[in-house]
């Protein structure tokens, strides 16, 4: 049976397509995309599509997708209706907390204000350490919001730390490390098991190379 | 601007869309009917507190809720599996069971917003009540049900006390280990193992659970893993189910997975979910829950299963239907009216439309 594979475009893509490449999967049609938004393998039975992290959850918990690759960072603000398989070890990165120097967030009497692009998970985050705090929704340079005085502290995702030094802000805590997920569709997983273990294991090895590699 | 929107996830059904849906209802009531299933219907609100009384984890923002002329809560029903064991404690109080119940019944779920996913959908099912040896009647209503929608399908079967006795073995049992194992959350299952400081024998265990799943095959692998009598006894059973269900000459759809473990307090034993190609989520749920009726009246084992008729509709093909229709000047209404009165008694659909010619014709015409 013929397998639909959502990709995540953007940062995870490149990585992905690379170890699809190597697994002999005939990704041709992807690295030459054009305009083109559906991208046929050339030797298995499988189609590509390329869409925005938080789509990819919706695609494949419809079964429209029966896999994605997606960040854990998506997966975590999203819903939970699929199987998460397998963890890539690509798009490493972490969620933390961070604020000004000055501001002690976690001893603070009084309200207190947060500001991400990731209401789940500075939610379930602060609720964990027991703290009742008000989430302000941020779209984008997260970093500004305590600078400008919007809000306290900010929960996000840290690559490098540079951006945040810049900004004169500290890492107060490790929320939790990111990288890209397999994801597989519940009924999918039942009606085309074997072609969907397939594609699991094939990207099995492949981290378990890259892994080897890396020491 | 007028009001023209319905409230989120909610959807109105026109046309084939209907007759789709009345199609499955009646082909799945008349499969129930004859397994001896009577109907029940109960009223579409609940209090709120039935519901939280029946369940141990409810989760509150998935339930409509309301209030009543007292302030009471009220909530629009999430499911019929409760209000028949409320009607079981409540009218059946003084019928020694079995009860074979049958429902038909719009159930409703608040739903996340944007994701394409239904508030009210309805569900028909049967409830089989204080037989503790009903898994194969009702397994076996079950593929009669699948059967009947003439897809390619897959009947799923599980048993909780195989993750149950041993979780509790290992001194594990939690809602986490259960949602990890459920979702098969290969990372965080392995992250929390870990953390749990596990010896091997456990971490070993748990990380195959997700992946014993399969055919009957599995069984066997299953029985392998299994480290005391106790769990071994769980794959016994469901290796003597399958064996009947062999011999019975209905296992060709059927496959196993261990690693289904959702809400593991509420099922008892087996569960079971059915699939169909080109439907992204199960179709058909169900398993044993010895310990739901016990909140309303005595201790009565119990198992059934209902199917989402609306998840359906776009893999069900029907055959396209035929009318009769009667063409007539508008002089010469009377005389079609009553050709057409005749008509009805040989013809399911006949339909008069007035027209700009001298003669009566009569067409059959696709529906």
């Amino acid at each position: 049976m013929s397998l639909s594979i959502a990709l995540t475009k953007g940062r995870l893509e490149k990585q992905t397509v690379g170890m699809l490449e190597e697994c002999g999967y005939g990704i041709e049609s992807l690295k030459n995309k054009g305009r083109a938004l559906v991208f046929p393998d050339s030797v298995y039975d499988i189609q590509y599509f390329l869409v925005k992290s938080n789509d990819c959850i919706t695609y494949v918990e419809h079964g429209v997708a029966d896999i994605g690759v997606v960040g854990k960072d998506t997966l975590l603000e999203g819903g939970k209706d699929y199987y998460e398989m397998l963890d890539l070890e690509i798009g490493k990165c972490k969620f933390i907390v961070a604020s000004l120097p000055e501001i002690h967030l976690f001893s603070k009497v009084g309200h207190i204000k947060i500001g991400t692009k990731y209401p789940e998970v500075a939610k379930n985050y602060f609720l964990k350490k027991g703290m009742d705090v008000e989430i302000i929704k941020i779209d984008g340079s997260v970093e500004l919001a305590p600078i400008l005085g919007l809000c306290d502290g900010i929960v996000d995702i840290m690559e490098t730390g540079t951006t945040l030094k810049e900004n004169g802000l500290v890492v107060l805590d490790t929320v939790c490390d990111i990288s890209a997920r397999v994801i597989v569709n519940k009924a999918s997983y039942k009606l085309k098991k074997e072609e969907v273990m397939k594609v699991i294991s094939d990207l099995e090895s492949m981290v378990k190379k890259n892994a080897l590699s890396d020491q | 601007m007028e009001q023209i929107q319905i409230p989120e996830g909610m959807r109105d059904l026109i046309l084939d869309q209907c007759r789709k849906k009345r199609w499955l209802q009646s082909k799945i009531e008349s499969i129930f009917d004859s397994y001896g299933y009577q109907e029940v219907m109960s009223p579409t609100i609940e209090f709120y507190s039935t519901y939280s009384n029946a369940y141990q984890n409810i989760i509150e923002e998935d339930k409509y809720k309301f209030f009543d002329q007292n302030g009471r809560i009220l909530t629009l029903r999430s499911d019929m599996t409760v209000p028949i064991a409320r009607v079981c404690a409540t009218k059946f109080k003084d019928i020694k069971p079995p009860y074979r119940f049958r429902y038909t019944s719009n159930v409703f779920k608040v739903r996340q917003k944007f994701r394409g996913k239904q508030s009210e959908v309805t569900d028909c099912g049967i409830e089989c009540i204080g037989l503790k040896n009903s898994d194969l009647e009702v397994l076996l209503c079950a593929i009669d049900v699948m059967e009947s929608l003439q897809c390619s399908y897959t009947l799923e079967i599980g048993n909780v006390n195989f993750f149950k006795k041993a979780s509790s073995y290992f001194n594990l049992s939690s809602q986490k280990l259960s949602d990890l194992i459920n979702s098969k959350s290969m990372v965080e299952l392995k992250e929390f193992l870990i953390e749990s400081k596990v010896d091997k024998k456990a971490y070993d265990f748990f990380m195959k659970l997700p992946f014993l799943s399969g055919d009957a095959s599995i069984l066997d692998e299953a029985y392998d893993l299994s480290f005391n009598d106790e769990i071994r006894e769980v794959i016994l059973y469901l290796k003597e189910l399958n064996h009947m269900l062999e011999k019975m000459g209905v296992h060709h759809h059927i496959t196993y997975d261990l690693g289904k473990v959702p809400h593991y307090k509420y099922y008892t034993g087996i569960i079971f979910e059915g699939y169909v190609a080109g439907v992204g989520t199960s179709v058909l749920n169900g398993g044993r829950y010895d310990h739901l009726l016990e909140k309303f009246t005595d201790e009565y084992p119990a198992c059934g299963f209902s199917v989402k008729l609306d998840y359906l509709l776009d893999v069900i093909q029907l055959e396209s239907q035929t009318k009769m229709v009667i063409y007539y000047p508008a002089s010469k209404q009377i005389e079609a009216y009553m050709k057409a009165r005749e008509l009805r008694n040989e013809y399911s659909c006949v339909e008069c439309k007035e027209y700009d010619q001298d003669e009566i014709i009569i067409k059959e015409e696709i529906r």
